[in-house]
């Protein structure tokens, strides 16, 4: 098989990636605006607070995702914020629930008293709405089947008013219906979104309709710095910039050829 | 007259539904959680049935056919033994369906994620040219992102991270901001032709 040049590229791509994966070199982390603000939301949160978080993404994602679920639950749990999971993506339910109880593992917390997972909802418009009037009615049993009632926790929040907000770990539009539905009952919105959908939501982080937001690996690896747990995104930061360096060189190689073609075309 | 009926159920609900949106009163609150909690996930679960079985039909008619028979049975396979892995062992962490879904589902979803990385890597070089003026402005606002997220771009770490961040808070959002309320008024005005009757192609048939 002859290879072509597109060939050459993935092998390059693919080698770059794994000698950067391999070397596992830490890169500094300048911290950004925003992941500050995220930080010193979560930091200004009494312990005891809950907050919700919904895990509105697909498994497709979860390289990405993961990261910036972990700093940010580990941090919840390190500050004694109590959480209430769910997921509005049906893929998100069971990574949420394993992300949820790993990180609640490592702070000793206790499932149905610091934290709670209630699973999938069908319908993400009629579930946040829905939730907004009542928790329990919603979801009657949390994601291990036990009655919500039974749970401590589903009995200090039962609506919007018992929570500080909803963090949305999304890697699509889910935020949004966050904002526009969950806005209706003053719902204080927080996002940690993948890297393709910030500027989705940079209008609603400029408008204030979103707290504060992280985003991508990048944010992930500024918020394990923040919160002193290197993890998933502190160690793909080499392997991510190597990467975009090289996308980099590919576009000027291609536009140097192009015009070196065209020159020659006359 | 079946479409009649059908106008009339989404003009009654879609008239309530958008009254209570904007009321306090307990009646109206009363109404979103029925409406929302049984009435919306009932039909959302008959809806799916629909699906799956619309699915499946065509599905089979594939298989029988010929037509990329073994991806066909690939799915079909799936979708039989996910939901009898869910009746007969549960949902539960360390289930056959959980097994399943972080030992086929996830990985496989990764990797078809992660291959976009190397197409996009083919298409920068390939596809990235700056052949007129609008795409050289592109091109470059494009680099500076890329390079603007980037850890290693050593003493241009002062400078363009800011750029970058200009060209989102500016331009980018301008732009980002015209669509959204271009979309915003595209839903009102969709959803009212809907309420009040004038859209009817959602119940199919003629116009």
């Amino acid at each position: 098989m002859r290879l072509e040049t597109r060939h050459w590229i993935f092998i390059g791509l693919f080698v770059l990636i794994g000698l950067a994966m391999a070397s596992g070199i830490r890169l500094p982390t300048p911290i950004s605006e925003q992941t500050q603000k995220m930080y010193d939301y979560i930091d200004s949160l009494p312990p005891g607070s809950i907050l919700l978080v919904s895990f509105d993404h697909e498994a497709s994602s979860l390289p990405e995702i993961q990261p910036i679920a972990l700093a940010l639950l580990r941090h919840c749990f390190e500050r004694g914020v109590r959480i209430i999971g769910l997921a509005l993506m049906a893929e998100g339910t069971s990574v949420g629930y394993h992300l949820t109880n790993k990180a609640a593992g490592e702070f000793n917390r206790k499932y149905g008293a610091d934290y709670a997972f209630l699973g999938f909802r069908p319908q993400y418009i009629a579930a946040i709405l829905s939730m907004g009037e009542s928790f329990r009615a919603t979801f009657p049993e949390d994601y291990l089947g036990r009655p919500s009632e039974s749970l401590p926790l589903m009995n200090d929040a039962d609506d919007y008013n018992g929570v500080a907000g909803v963090l949305s770990i999304a890697d699509g539009s889910y935020t949004t219906h966050w904002i526009e539905y969950g806005g209706r009952y003053d719902l204080a919105v927080l996002a940690g979104v993948t890297s393709a959908m910030v500027t989705t939501y940079d209008p609603y982080v400029a408008s204030g309709q979103i707290k504060a937001m992280i985003s991508g690996l990048r944010g992930a690896a500024e918020y394990e710095s923040l919160i002193g747990h290197d993890g998933g995104g502190a160690r793909g930061m080499l392997a991510q910039s190597s990467a975009h360096l090289y996308v980099i060189l590919l576009i000027i190689l291609g536009n140097v050829s192009y015009f070196v073609k065209k020159r020659r075309a006359g | 007259m079946d479409r009649r009926i059908a106008l009339i159920i989404c003009f009654v609900f879609g008239l309530v539904m958008f009254a209570q949106f904007f009321s306090d009163h307990p009646v109206a609150h009363r109404v979103n959680q029925d409406v929302l909690v049984e009435y919306v996930q009932i039909i959302f679960a008959f809806a799916l049935i629909v699906g799956v079985v619309a699915l499946v039909r065509n599905s089979i008619k594939q298989v029988s056919s010929g037509q990329d028979r073994p991806f066909r049975m690939v799915m079909l396979a799936g979708l039989v033994s996910m939901p009898i892995l869910a009746i007969g062992w549960g949902i539960e962490a360390g289930s056959p369906f959980q097994w399943m879904f972080e030992n086929v589902q996830a990985p496989m979803q990764s990797t078809v994620f992660a291959l976009l990385a190397f197409f996009v890597a083919s298409a920068s070089y390939r596809g990235f040219r700056a052949r007129s003026v609008p795409a050289a402005i592109l091109l470059a606002a494009a680099l500076i992102i890329l390079l603007g997220r980037s850890l290693m771009i050593g003493p241009l770490a002062h400078v363009l991270p800011d750029i970058a961040e200009w060209i989102r808070n500016y331009p980018s959002m301008a732009a980002r901001r015209a669509i959204l309320i271009g979309i915003g008024l595209g839903s009102l005005t969709t959803s009212l032709r809907v309420i009040v009757g004038i859209e009817r192609t959602w119940l199919g048939g003629e116009k």
